[in-house]
């Protein structure tokens, strides 16, 4: 019989291109078995879409928020209200040492005059202005960090305070600290949505390969009698579990592609009112790419699991 | 090639399907098995394609002893084996071409010779003109032909049948049955469970016969077992 054994194998080409011979047949195997029962695959690929959706749509959602507070990030500044004694020569002299520091981008000037103007112009309260003796507001520094992280602007407002002049030196990021711990709490969230969703997607296409080994049962027994390894029976089923991935993630994308356009119209206008010039962010090629192959492995771990759990009961008796 | 000795199968409801058999089946040697049903005929065909394990005694395949046989080995031993079954165990969900390649596949010949191969197994049982067909749509005997064909295709040195006409007329067993003969003359061992025995008769080919799981008969064995009470 060894001999025998021998005599056959040079049928075989030989064992590694045997095995890729076997691999390319379970994948095409495996989609026609899918593209054979188009019903119960579209709903299995859906329901893992949908599911996938979200973690997704949430993603993107995520990716929009963060490019925008990129945005405010860019135009934090600090206000310095120098004190009222200070001359505009002093004030303009002191703007020209700011412009200098190094963490500062660019300043400008305004005076108490234009400051006044400005105020009897936009505030409405015109003439009431007039009957005040004398102007009560200060010359104003606007400083511009620059893109910087919050730490650096506070350390530099602190060293304005302290300059001679200066009266107050405000920077105002408190709002936009809460909007970063709001973004923070959102990631979080995301994170959270989308480990339990994976794991649902794992479930789904755990059940459905399960479902499958069930239904060819028969076909498992007759390939066990006929001296099928169980990797070689195997096989099928894995691949069977990356299509459902592969396929629901195509359809995640979708939905989410698809959710974003009936959505951009407001977002665009949202945007133009907070005078924004981010556009709309979709998934970019790497973000699919992240998508696709990340469905695609919760397939093959489903499945996976749904084999190793199922398949090596089943012995011919 | 086949080496029983004292093998007994015990089920775990205590039933004993084998008591104490001994018999040995060299390369080259047909022989069928007979008794009645539930004389252990299928449960010594099982111990030999390593689908149930001896609860005691030895069974040797190739001085492979089968019931210590790692799993990861079963399905390289059975690859020599080809094993046909009274309700044939076909796939209904593919033609009869992809039922008999089958073997072929899982031993991952080329498609070309996988297809010579096929051709060549059908035409021995004379059904190459039916390759395409769905096996729903064949007669009982051509299914079963279908089972001979998937189970020589990989050229097995051993053929065990169990019952493989015991769902067909006269005419058609005879057919089925010269198959076989035909296997044993080019040189396969042959072991065929069958309780047919007006055909097996005619056939003129050794006989092991066992009654409540003991061998009783035995023509291959040049000292006829003890327990043998006078039948012949």
């Amino acid at each position: 019989m060894r001999a025998n054994v021998r005599r056959q194998r040079p049928a075989a080409v030989n064992r590694v291109s045997a095995w890729l011979l076997h691999h390319l047949q379970s994948m095409i195997f495996s989609l026609g078995k899918i593209y054979q029962a188009p019903a119960t695959t579209i709903m299995t690929v859906s329901v893992i879409g949908i599911t996938l959706s979200l973690p997704g749509g949430f993603y993107l959602f995520l990716k929009n928020i963060d490019a925008i507070s990129g945005d405010f990030r860019s135009t934090t500044q600090i206000s310095l209200f120098l004190k009222l004694d200070v001359s505009e020569k002093q004030a303009r002299a002191l703007e020209k040492k700011i412009a200098d520091m190094p963490d500062v981008e660019s300043t400008r000037f305004i005076s108490r005059e234009d400051a006044l103007d400005e105020f009897r112009r936009d505030s409405g309260f015109g003439k009431s202005i007039d009957t005040l003796s004398s102007n009560p507001l200060p010359h104003t520094i606007l400083v511009e960090p620059g893109e910087v992280d919050t730490f650096t602007a506070r350390n530099l407002q602190n060293r304005l305070q302290a300059m001679p002049g200066v009266k107050i030196a405000k920077l105002d990021t408190e709002w936009l600290e809460r909007l970063y711990t709001i973004i923070e709490i959102a990631r979080r969230s995301v994170t959270i949505i989308t480990i339990l969703f994976s794991f649902a997607v794992l479930l789904i296409i755990g059940n459905t390969i399960r479902l499958d080994i069930q239904n060819r049962y028969q076909e498992i027994v007759v390939a066990k009698l006929i001296g099928a390894t169980d990797a070689f029976i195997r096989r099928p089923f894995l691949y069977g579990g990356v299509w459902y991935g592969f396929l629901g993630g195509m359809i995640s994308w979708l939905i989410v592609e698809l959710g974003y356009l009936a959505i951009a119209g407001p977002l665009e206008r949202l945007n133009l009112l907070y005078q924004s010039q981010m556009s709309l962010i979709t998934f970019s090629l790497h973000d699919f790419l992240i998508l696709i192959s990340s469905s695609t492995l919760l397939g093959l771990a489903g499945s996976w699991i749904a084999v190793a759990r199922h398949l090596s009961r089943i012995e011919p008796t | 090639m086949i080496e029983f000795h004292n093998v007994t199968k015990r089920f775990e409801s205590g039933y004993e399907a084998l008591s104490n058999v001994s018999l040995q089946l060299d390369a080259g040697q047909m022989t069928f098995l007979t008794g009645h049903s539930g004389a252990g005929k299928s449960t010594l065909l099982k111990i030999i394609a390593l689908i149930e394990k001896p609860t005691r005694g030895q069974a040797l395949l190739n001085r492979v002893n089968l019931r210590t046989v790692p799993r990861r080995r079963i399905p390289y031993i059975r690859r020599n084996i080809g094993i046909i079954f009274q309700d044939h165990q076909l796939l209904f969900d593919r033609p009869v071409f992809d039922n008999v390649a089958l073997p072929l596949q899982i031993q991952g010949y080329r498609p070309q010779e996988i297809a010579k191969r096929t051709r060549a197994a059908l035409d021995k049982v004379g059904l190459l003109n039916k390759e395409k067909s769905m096996p729903i749509t064949l007669s009982g005997g051509e299914q079963q032909r279908v089972g001979i064909a998937r189970a020589v295709v990989h050229k097995p040195t051993l053929l065990l049948a169990d019952e493989p006409t015991g769902n067909l007329d006269p005419i058609l067993s005879r057919e089925i049955m010269q198959i076989f003969v035909d296997f044993n003359r080019v040189g396969v061992t042959v072991m065929v469970a069958s309780h047919d025995l007006p055909l097996i008769e005619e056939l003129d080919m050794p006989r092991m016969t066992l009654n409540r799981g003991r061998l009783i008969l035995n023509d291959l064995a040049e000292i006829e077992p003890e327990s043998r009470d006078g039948l012949h």
